[in-house]
């Protein structure tokens, strides 16, 4: 069944080095809708990048920085990216080889389009 | 806050559970009612009542599962304004148990069931070998072995 946000998380995949994108609810930690390769735990890497932007929103707003508008979790194999906007994130899964700041910006804009 | 289990197995599991899912409350029972482990809660009676409570709501919605899907539901969630309740079955070679675990804004649903997966294999691992009758509770002997229980977990044994 097609979900209204499967062309966003569909113009994620199509970006080089992306293997999984997640459109999460950051409260409940589970997955609204995600694209994901073969053998991906989606609900895994959902219930940890919620818990980790979450945690990064409240760790800026009591540093007084405002809202949190782009995380980036940087490991040996890849990076796991995200933007959030209400209660919604998105969560890019990519390659070390990825194009981080063309990654960036489509996952700010896919943030802003959220309802 | 401290884990408590009435068999030592059962305490690393969960220990690493409530570390891990950054619960507030954890419960482990039979499906009597008949507590096992618990983390959080500081008055037997407390354990007690929540553990009956547990055990009607998973046999309830054990029965409703059967009436509607043919086959028994074996987990809920409970949302409620500022803490939220996760009810499952955790099978091992040495039985079904129920769990119950509370969770605040320091948790997420998610995190739960992830870690829930995890406990539910880590504890079917430790479970040991043998033929202990958890299931097989004899009315006679209920009451004798819950008060056992909370004499337990709570220092009175």
């Amino acid at each position: 069944m097609s979900s209204p946000f499967q062309a966003m998380l569909g113009s994620l995949m199509r970006l080089r080095g992306v293997s999984a994108t997640l459109l999460v609810d950051e409260h409940e930690g589970m997955i609204i809708d995600s694209m994901l390769q073969f053998g991906q735990d989606g609900a895994r890497v959902a219930a940890l990048a919620a818990s980790l932007h979450r945690k990064a929103r409240k760790s800026a707003e009591a540093a007084g920085l405002g809202e949190v508008a782009f995380m980036e979790l940087e490991a040996a194999d890849g990076r796991i990216c995200a933007a959030g906007r209400h209660d919604l994130v998105v969560v890019a899964v990519t390659s070390s080889s990825a194009n981080i700041g063309l990654v960036r910006v489509e996952l700010l804009k896919a943030a802003r389009g959220l309802a | 806050m401290t884990t408590h289990a009435v068999e030592a197995w059962i305490e690393a599991p969960l220990a690493r559970f409530v570390e891990d899912a950054r619960v507030t409350l954890a419960l482990l029972l039979l499906p009597s009612g008949q507590v096992l482990a618990q983390h959080g809660f500081t008055r037997s009676l407390d354990v007690a009542s929540a553990c009956a409570l547990a055990a009607a709501i998973q046999a309830s919605g054990g029965e409703l599962g059967r009436m509607l899907d043919g086959r028994a539901f074996t987990g809920l969630h409970h949302a409620g304004q500022d803490r939220q309740l996760f009810l499952a079955e955790a099978r091992t070679r040495r039985g079904t148990y129920i769990f119950l675990t509370v969770f605040d804004q320091e948790s997420s649903l998610g995190l739960v069931r992830l870690y829930f997966d995890e406990f539910v294999a880590n504890l079917a691992a430790a479970a040991p070998e043998g033929d202990v009758a958890v299931d097989g509770v004899l009315a006679e002997h209920f009451e004798r072995d819950l008060n056992r229980n909370l004499a337990a977990l709570f220092g009175r044994a």
